[in-house]
């Protein structure tokens, strides 16, 4: 049982407010992402579950108890660092052996943890080899174990793939969603990779400047983000967006001129931002069509090509398209709305409107 | 052939690589390369009485080693040689490592400051030192045994330079006071080098504190306590100027207190009556240059070999 209570927790270095009230509750066994841009304070909420670094307010608990006076080694949870912090001196055997040394446990706990995490890991052959020895995804992992053999109520991660090359991070990647599964334990991963941060998670946590932006599944971020920020940070290419006003229900005069049927718009609104990710348009005629703009990039990508117009009334937007799509650069080409492809949300509040 | 030979004259002699090595070669053959040759050459050598010099193979090692009049001193310079560096290891090098710990310690106020006062020794001159020292011990008008009573100790003082059993220790505990800063710095930047993140997994292990520093910390500056051993040896063995400073060449009482550098300085350029002796003064010299070049390629295959340097 540890499921993780973040409660009200802010902190502050000198001047500097870095988490302005984070409010969590993770259940057991689920594995949350929390995802932002850097400097967003990812790794200071990380440190002060850790306990390397204390709270300014606001209270932690792990398992039903308040861990904020515990050092770190008493809170049940295990900590991979991005940097591994490998000990340089020690085998791997010795590396995952020290701290359970330290706690006092015997011999053959340390040999049947070790046996254990070696063969999750498949690090059986290397036990004896010092991290000097070892390439980078195996230090990756030999850093994942010494978390394990700890049998920590919760795991925490913090961006534990950011060193490794593209090839290794995918299957390191799917190697911690597997762990994950198998040892059923809580786990926090920090990353501000969205790829991770989707594939792994079973809620996403996305952050910035130190306020909690949506708490999430990652279709729900993907489907219905909360505020212009996760629409933005969410999903890649980014989503366009484009500003109206909403004046009557079912249709949106774009800030250019040109008006927009939208079904999705009920009720008048306001100054609105329209959001439209780039499969969520389709290319049609360039006379008829209510939005048109010129071809300034086409981006083939194999399986899909990206379109990159420049509005005739000002802005770009991104749109995908069929690979064998027969547009030519610098030619006028209408866009329409795909149906449920349009997210609104209100200019000055940057909120999501109810749809 | 023909094309070897056409070809050795489009490469001509790599003249500017002579030019460019020459100031570094001639230079270090001046001052190193041929005192040394020479020092190891008038070992070989002995001279009349009318000053003609004339070649005794290893007759001068043998005196040194053997004949009474010199093996005495000689036997006796060195064990307290080792005497010296011995009480540098066992004193000097540990508060070095302990000063560096306390240094590194990232809540200990006024930081800057003692690292600055416990190096400050290390840059005066040795004269100074031993001036101060020689002061401050002396039992006519020396502070210490009044500092002493202040906490009740002054039983313990004595003339600690001038009694054949004390001398030594207290000269060599007065150079560990001068240089103790020197292995402090070196142990400081080591410490500084370990990665902050490798303290906080020992932390999430438990390990922290004294455990931290044992289990993780020294086993990761081993390879600089190891250069400073050896230095430490060096230095020690080229030692000469506390105790010529403190006690005069005659390394009293009762040579109680000689060490290799004094023993080779009356014997080079003599002392009171005694005339100096360049050749037994070289094989002197000799003598030591060989035991440094042991201890040093002793400890470079046995130790430092098998130790390794860490990559963070
Ligand atoms: N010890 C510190 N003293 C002062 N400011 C700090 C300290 N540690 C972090 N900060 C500041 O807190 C903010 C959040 O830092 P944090 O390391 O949590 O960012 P992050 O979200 O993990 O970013 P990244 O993705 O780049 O790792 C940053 O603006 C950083 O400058
Ligand atoms: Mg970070």
């Amino acid at each position: 049982m540890a499921e993780l209570r973040i409660a009200d927790v802010e902190k502050s270095f000198g001047k500097v407010e870095v988490l302005k009230g984070v409010d969590l509750a993770i259940q057991d066994g689920e594995f949350i992402v929390l995802l932002g841009p850097s400097g967003c304070g990812k790794s200071t909420l990380l440190r002060i579950i850790a306990g390397l670094e204390d709270q300014t307010s606001g209270t932690i608990s792990i398992g039903g108890t308040t861990v904020d006076h515990l050092p770190p080694a008493r809170r049940g949870i295990a900590m991979v660092f991005q940097s591994y912090a490998l000990y340089p001196h020690l085998d791997v055997a010795g590396n995952w052996a020290l701290g359970l040394k330290q706690a006092g446990e015997t011999k053959e706990v340390i040999e049947e943890r070790t046996k254990e995490a070696a063969r999750i890991l498949e690090l059986g052959p290397l036990l004896q080899r010092r991290p000097s020895e070892l390439s980078g995804g195996q230090r990756q992992r030999v850093a994942i174990g010494r978390a394990i053999v700890r049998h920590p109520g919760v795991f925490l991660f913090d961006e534990p793939l950011s060193n490794l090359d593209a090839a290794l991070r995918a299957q390191v990647r799917f190697e911690i969603g597997r762990l994950h599964k198998q040892l059923g334990a809580t786990m926090v991963y920090v990353t501000h990779d969205q790829v991770e941060a989707m594939t792994l998670a079973d809620r996403i946590v996305v952050m910035h400047q130190g306020v909690v932006q949506q708490v999430g599944s990652p279709a729900d971020l993907y489907r219905t983000p909360a505020n212009l920020f996760v629409a933005g940070f969410i999903g890649s290419p980014r989503m366009n967006f484009l500003k109206g006003t909403a004046r009557q229900p079912g249709s949106l005069e774009l800030d250019h001129g040109a008006s927009l049927p939208l079904a999705e718009l009920r009720q008048p609104a306001g100054e609105v931002v329209l959001g439209v990710r780039p499969d969520g348009f389709a290319v049609g005629d360039g006379a008829t069509a209510p939005v048109r703009g010129k071809v300034v990039l086409n981006e083939y990508l194999g399986r899909e090509s990206y379109l990159h117009l420049e509005l005739e009334a000002g802005g770009r937007v991104v749109v995908e398209v069929a690979p064998d799509n027969p547009v030519r650069l610098d030619e006028i080409v209408g866009l329409e709305l795909k149906p449920r492809a349009a997210h609104l949300f209100d200019a000055a509040s940057e909120q999501r409107l109810a749809a | 052939m023909q094309h070897a030979r056409a070809a050795a004259r489009r490469k001509p002699f790599p003249w500017h690589v002579v030019v460019f090595l020459a100031p570094a070669v001639l230079i270090y053959t001046a001052v190193m390369i041929y005192p040394l040759a020479e020092t190891l050459r008038l070992s070989f050598f002995d001279r009349t009485d009318e000053g003609a010099r004339f070649w005794v193979g290893l007759v001068n090692f043998e005196r040194l080693f053997l004949d009474p009049h010199w093996a005495d001193q000689f036997w006796n310079a060195l064990a307290n040689n080792f005497y010296f560096f011995v009480v540098h290891m066992a004193v000097q090098n540990p508060i070095g490592v302990l000063l560096a710990a306390l240094l590194s310690m990232t809540h200990l106020p006024g930081r800057t400051f003692y690292r600055t006062a416990i190096f400050v020794p290390a840059m005066l001159s040795v004269v100074i030192i031993g001036f101060a020292w020689k002061l401050i011990l002396s039992p006519i008008w020396g502070v210490s045994e009044t500092l002493l009573g202040l906490v009740g100790l002054d039983f313990l003082f004595g003339p600690w330079l001038g009694k054949e059993g004390s001398a030594l220790t207290t000269l060599a505990l007065i150079s560990v006071w001068q240089y103790v800063g020197i292995p402090m710095m070196l142990i400081y930047a080591a410490l500084l080098a370990i990665p902050e993140d490798i303290s906080e997994a020992a932390d999430l292990d438990g390990v922290r504190g004294m455990a931290l520093f044992f289990k993780v910390k020294l086993p990761l500056i081993w390879p600089t306590i190891g250069i400073i051993s050896i230095l430490t040896f060096i230095g020690n063995f080229n030692a000469f100027d506390l105790i010529y400073a403190v006690q005069g060449a005659l390394a009293g009482p009762n040579f109680s207190t000689d060490i290799l550098g004094t023993f080779l300085y009356r014997t080079f350029f003599g002392h009171q009556l005694e005339l100096g002796d360049p050749h037994m003064g070289a094989t002197i010299a000799t003598a030591m240059f060989l035991i440094i070049l042991v201890g040093v390629m002793a400890y470079l295959w046995g130790v430092q070999r098998r130790m390794r340097r860490y990559q963070f």
